[in-house]
């Protein structure tokens, strides 16, 4: 039973959930979503890059003991990588408020020498800082959240089931979507459909291949609300869930430490405002 | 008392506009625990039936009804769906559409009319692994219902409906789009139900498979029931001229009866087994098995030659890095008709979008009338191969079905002369005269298939390349198919028809083409192919009946139809 309650969901992308039992796991989803967004409030509140760098260190740390630091560091490796070194290269370069050397590289072929200043690195990474705080606070709860348990918690905090219903199978959605847009695609130019003609054409075979999609949903939207009702989702009758997600007082008492760390930086900020 | 009680019943979609009767003057009764099948042509009403014992009509599907319904103690008028799922649960043909589309696992989707019941955390746990283990699924719990075969999700979407722990089961064509592996899981699960002291009542054409489970066969034509009764006294008394197709045992046991060999008042046989009884007596030469005896090596078919319509050469195809769907295929396809046979995942469908250049081998050659696929854009293949795909929903979108015809034409740059001439011959050869006004959308699955087909002759290419065409047809719509098959080979053309109804093949094929994993398995004319029992088997493919019949009773040689077969009978 045990396995089956941790069992991985999704389609085994990268960044579907990743079964495990840290204290990550095992945090109430809801918990987990306020302090996400405390995280990353806070860190684009901040003035500096120093809050965000140890809101930064906090979640790298997080998603080291919660096993899923390979997986972050790959995804982050293709996302965060690029506008990291652009953001570094040219305002390290090239910003117009640089005065203050922070160091200089010599003997390099072509240029002779570069000079590395640091307002230019400031400011990146007063930049950069936040979003890396956002990404990786996002990609750890997504990863250690079973989709399921998160609207399970979020029924019990008063959502209503319909929109937790929607919620779960947005995420399917997609991948359905583009399965079937696949077999539409095909079918059309099996039928001499040209997609590489000129623009007016082009413009056309969207048209017809829209239509097709936008029927096709119609008719799974049928035939699924059926299946619905008539599995009792439109009962009025107290539901029971197969996942059990505890409420602990540390679940809590995170939600309390979210909302007052955002409170704080706010009073923080405006106090320096004045 | 019954337990389902239909009296007297006229029903009219409101949405159809011509205000045809869907149901006129229906009265049925079934008793608790009895195992009903119900079948007829396509549009006869059974779907419609089936949809008012789970009250779907009138709540969901609205229109004017006449007459009373009850099921157990509920009357379908004042009885919600989300209520009658405690007394009667429905499945339809497609096994996808009838998930939540919100559950990451098997267990999950099954546990989900437990949650929204308020059931119990123990119990839920408990009832949802006993509906697995009915339904044989068990071991999937803790896959993704999204990546399933379709007889596995039929069989998840069944154990999800035996979850509300309803009394009676209602199965509208619940194998019709499942290959024949999946139909055997589903067909088998169906038939353990009614053991199980369930109500089953099931819509189907696939008397050959259910005939032996029924107690009752009731039979619709054009919204009313004109036939009820024991199966075997229905086929007994069936005259050729019936509604349905008989199942091919009993067609072997009628001939039997007639030529005296059986007494006429023996009932009659439904399975293999029973029919083999039945001959045996009576064949002269039965002997020892022998499956694949004398067949002679590879006919000439082969030799096709450089000015084949379809040459694969060496080819092979990779879907990302790991599936390896093709398998160095080489194959010259001239003119005929082909039917490429084999079990999922054989590579037909890969084989198929390989004949107009939706996919290029990632490895070897591929040439439609001497064009390189890999040189030649997918717009310019489509005029030398047009390919029909299974599902009619993903190509039709046109608001009658003339347009629908006249768009691939339209496409392929043709004059306005010879698009109206071929709109009007497709729609002639597929029986769409009556309906060329009507939204594709506004006729049924079988009909909107026709369509697809039509809108793909009108094309008039060399080739021409079916996937699945039988599917979801009653015996008239094969027909047709069949019909419009044969006209085209006259024609010159190569046809290429990728399917899993063998008897389609033996009646059609000039050659048959089986798959396995990728590779060429066998190749040659149908008597030859499905002479080759055994290799076949390494497929998953079932020679037709009537074969493995002659095979059973060991005559000599590859026997394919019923008339082949009496030639024995001594």
């Amino acid at each position: 039973m045990d396995a089956l309650l941790n069992a991985p969901a999704g389609r085994g992308g990268l960044f579907d959930y990743q079964p495990g039992e840290s204290f990550l796991h095992h945090m109430n989803p809801v918990s987990k979503l306020a302090l996400t967004g405390s995280f990353v409030t806070v860190a684009l509140l901040s003035p500096s890059y120093r809050v965000p760098s140890v809101l930064f260190a906090l979640v790298i740390a997080s998603c080291l003991l919660a096993g899923i630091l390979g997986r972050v560091a790959r995804l982050l490796g293709g996302l965060a990588l690029p506008i990291a070194a652009s953001l570094l290269f040219f305002h390290g370069l090239f910003n117009p408020r640089n005065e203050t050397r922070l160091f200089v590289v010599d003997g390099l072929p072509v240029v002779g020498r570069i000079v590395v200043w640091e307002e230019g690195i400031r400011f990146a990474l007063t930049i950069l800082t936040p979003l890396l705080v956002l990404m990786v606070a996002i990609l750890a709860t997504v990863m250690t959240t079973h989709p399921k348990k998160l609207a399970v918690a979020m029924v019990e905090k008063g959502l209503s089931p319909r929109l937790a219903y929607v919620f779960m199978a947005a995420l399917q959605f997609i991948p359905e979507m583009r399965d079937q847009a696949e077999a539409i695609l095909d079918a059309q130019q099996a039928r001499g459909l040209d997609v590489r003609a000129n623009i007016r054409r082009r413009f056309r075979a969207f048209v017809d291949l829209l239509t097709p999609l936008l029927i096709g949903m119609l008719i799974t939207t049928e035939t699924r609300s059926l299946a619905l009702e008539s599995r009792g989702f439109t009962r009025r009758n107290p539901r029971t869930f197969l996942f059990e997600v505890p409420d602990r007082p540390v679940d809590r008492a995170l939600r309390w430490f979210a909302g007052l760390f955002v409170v704080a930086a706010v009073a923080w900020r405006v106090v320096a405002w004045l | 008392m019954a337990l389902i009680d239909v009296s007297d019943v006229t029903f009219t979609y409101r949405v159809q506009p011509d205000e045809e009767t869907a149901l006129d003057g229906v009265s049925l009764e079934v008793t608790e625990g009895s195992f009903v099948g119900v079948t007829g042509p396509s549009d006869a009403g059974k779907s419609t039936l089936g949809r008012l014992l789970a009250s779907y009509v009138p709540n969901y599907f609205e229109g004017a009804l006449e007459g009373s319904v009850t099921v157990g103690d509920h009357d379908v008028t004042e009885t919600s769906i989300a209520e009658m799922s405690d007394t009667v649960g429905l499945l339809f043909e497609n096994p996808f559409d009838q998930l939540t589309g919100a559950s990451s696992t098997v267990f999950e989707e099954v546990a989900f009319g437990l949650e929204n019941k308020g059931v119990g955390r123990e119990e839920l746990i408990e009832t949802t692994a006993e509906k697995l283990r009915l339904t044989g699924i068990e071991h999937l719990y803790d896959r993704n219902p999204q990546q399933l075969s379709g007889g596995q999700s039929q069989r998840v979407a069944l154990a999800s409906m035996l979850a509300m722990e309803p009394e009676v089961l209602v199965f509208d064509e619940p194998t019709s789009q499942l290959d024949p592996h999946g139909t055997e899981e589903v067909m088998r699960v169906v038939a353990s139900l009614a053991d199980e002291g369930y109500t089953v009542v099931v819509v189907s054409h696939d008397l050959d498979r259910l005939g032996h489970h029924l107690d009752r066969l009731v039979v619709m034509n054009e919204g009313s029931i004109v036939a009820d009764g024991r199966p075997q006294e229905l086929f007994r008394d069936a005259d050729g001229d019936d509604p349905y197709e008989l199942p091919d045992a009993a067609t072997v046991g009628k001939r039997l009866r007639a030529l005296g060999k059986v007494p006429g008042d023996e009932p009659l046989p439904l399975t293999l087994e029973d029919v083999v009884g039945e001959v045996a007596p009576h064949v002269a030469d039965a002997g020892d098995e022998s499956p694949g005896a004398s067949i002679e090596s590879d006919g000439g078919l082969q030799a096709a030659g450089d000015d084949a319509a379809v040459q694969f050469d060496e080819t092979h195809f990779r879907y990302e890095e790991d599936v390896h769907a093709l398998r160095g295929l080489t194959l010259d396809l001239a003119s005929g008709c082909v039917c490429v046979i084999g079990q999922n995942g054989a590579g037909k469908s890969t084989f198929m979008k390989h004949l107009n250049g939706l996919l290029t081998p990632s490895d070897g050659d591929v040439a439609i009338n001497g064009k390189d696929t890999d040189v030649h854009r997918i717009a310019e293949l489509a005029g030398e191969a047009a390919l029909s795909f299974q599902n009619p929903n993903n190509q039709l979108f046109h608001s009658t079905i003339e347009a629908e015809v006249r768009y691939g034409p339209t496409n392929l740059g043709y004059s306005e002369e010879r698009v109206d001439e071929l709109t009007e011959a497709a729609i002639d050869r597929m029986n769409l005269e009556e309906i060329r006004e009507k939204n594709p959308y506004d006729v049924g699955l079988a009909r909107r298939k026709h369509v697809a087909v039509a809108s793909v002759l009108a094309m008039d290419t060399p080739v021409v390349a079916l996937d699945e065409p039988t599917g979801s047809q009653d015996a008239v719509g094969i027909r047709v198919l069949g019909d419009v098959v044969e006209r085209l080979v006259e024609e010159g053309k190569l046809v290429v028809v990728i399917t899993h109804d063998v008897a389609f093949a033996r009646d059609h094929a000039d050659r048959v083409v089986a798959l396995r994993q990728g590779e060429l398995l066998l190749d040659g004319p149908p008597r030859e192919v499905f002479g080759r029992r055994d290799a076949l088997a390494e497929t998953d493919v079932d020679p037709p009946f009537v074969t493995r019949l002659a095979a059973r009773l060991g005559l000599p040689g590859t026997v394919l139809t019923v008339d082949e077969l009496f030639e024995h009978v001594s």
